[in-house]
C-alpha cells in the first residue's frame, strides 16, 4: 500500500497554489443566478399544475443518465421546462420529432396548451 | 418561511421546503450551490460557457429531482457535485479533451504553459495550466479536495469510488502537480524545500 505523502514542504509548496487559486474562484454572474432560479420556479409552478406526474418521475439513476443528448431548443426557459417535462412523461422517444417537425408540434402543443393558456404564443416565438 | 430563518436552514430541509413550493428555499439553495458548482465546473472545463452551462443543468436536475429527495440518506452538495462531475466528464469526452485516466506523462504544452505562467508569478495562472494537464480523475479528485473542500469520503460518494482510492488519485496528482510547479520556485522567493 502506498505511504500517503507526507513531504510537509511539498504540501506546504502546493498549498500557495492552491490559496491562489481559490482567491480567484469565479463567481456566478446575476443572469446565471436567475436563470438557475427560472428552472426551480418552473419546475415548481409545472408540480402545482399536474401533481400526479410527480409520482411518476423518473428515479435518481435514470435522472443522473438522462438528458445526454441535451434539451431541445425552445424560445424560453419556461417552453423548455414544460416541452421537457412532456417528452420525459409522455414519450421519451419524441425528442427529434418536437424540435422539427411541425405535425409533432402540433400534436404536442394541444396538451401543452392546455397546460398552460399561454403556450400557443410562447410556441409561435419559437425559431 | 421568512427569509432569514431560511438561510439557516440546512440544504435537506430547503430542499424539502422547495418540494413543497417555497420559492424562498430555492433562493437560498440557489446562492448556496451556484457558486461552488459553477467553481467546480469550471476548474474541470476551462470553458466559462461551458461551465455555465453544466452548473445551470445540474441545478435543473436538483430541482426536478426534489420531490423525491431522502433528508438524512446523503448530502445534497455531494449530490449536485456528482451530477456536475458526471456532466463535465461528459463534456470533456465529446470534444475529446479528456486526457487517458491512466496516463502517467503529462502533455508538454501544458507543462509548458505552466513555466511561463511562473514566471509572470502568477500562482494562480500556473496551477490552472498544471491542473489541465492533469489525467481527468485526478484533476477531478484535487479539485474537488482542495479547491472545493470536500472531505474524502464526500469525494469518494460524488466520484463513486473508495476513499483509499480518492486518497491514492490526490496523491498522485499532487505529485504531478508539484513537479510541473517546481521549475521556477526558487525565481518567485519560494522557501528553499
Amino acid at each position: 500500500m502506498t505511504m500517503p505523502d507526507k513531504n510537509n514542504s511539498s504540501d506546504g509548496f502546493l498549498e500557495e497554489f492552491f490559496q491562489a487559486e481559490r482567491a480567484r474562484t469565479p463567481q456566478p454572474s446575476g443572469h446565471l443566478m436567475a436563470r438557475i432560479l427560472a428552472d426551480a420556479e418552473a419546475e415548481a409552478a409545472l408540480r402545482q399544475l399536474v401533481p400526479v406526474a410527480v409520482a411518476r418521475r423518473p428515479g435518481l439513476l435514470a435522472t443522473l443518465l438522462d438528458g445526454i443528448g441535451g434539451w431541445p431548443s425552445a424560445a424560453g426557459l419556461a417552453t423548455a421546462a414544460v416541452a421537457g417535462f412532456w417528452i420525459g412523461f409522455v414519450a421519451p422517444d419524441v425528442v427529434t420529432g418536437l424540435g422539427g417537425q411541425s405535425s409533432g408540434a402540433e400534436e404536442y402543443g394541444y396538451l401543452l396548451s392546455d397546460l398552460l393558456p399561454g403556450y400557443g404564443d410562447l410556441a409561435l416565438e419559437e425559431g | 418561511m421568512p427569509l432569514d430563518a431560511s438561510q439557516d436552514q440546512s440544504d435537506d430541509a430547503l430542499l424539502a421546503a422547495y418540494a413543497e413550493g417555497d420559492l424562498r428555499a430555492a433562493r437560498v439553495l440557489t446562492l448556496r450551490l451556484t457558486p461552488r458548482v459553477l467553481a467546480f465546473a469550471t476548474r474541470m472545463l476551462r470553458d466559462a460557457a461551458e461551465a455555465e452551462d453544466v452548473t445551470q443543468e445540474s441545478l435543473l436536475r436538483l430541482w426536478r429531482m426534489a420531490p423525491q429527495w431522502t433528508p438524512g440518506k446523503a448530502k445534497v452538495t455531494t449530490w449536485v457535485f456528482r451530477v456536475a462531475a458526471n456532466l463535465c466528464t461528459d463534456r470533456l469526452r465529446r470534444s475529446g479533451r479528456s486526457v487517458n485516466l491512466d496516463a502517467v506523462e503529462e502533455p508538454v504544452d501544458e507543462a509548458k504553459g505552466a513555466e511561463a505562467a511562473l514566471i509572470d508569478g502568477d500562482r494562480a495562472d500556473a496551477l490552472r495550466a498544471a491542473l489541465q494537464a492533469l489525467p481527468e480523475r485526478q484533476r477531478q479528485a484535487v479539485v474537488l479536495r482542495h479547491l472545493e473542500g470536500l472531505s474524502n469520503p464526500e469525494i469518494a460518494e460524488v466520484m463513486d469510488i473508495g476513499t483509499e482510492a480518492v486518497e491514492s488519485l490526490t496523491a498522485r496528482a499532487k505529485r504531478s502537480l508539484a513537479a510541473m510547479l517546481a521549475g521556477r520556485r526558487e525565481e518567485l522567493g519560494y522557501d528553499d524545500a
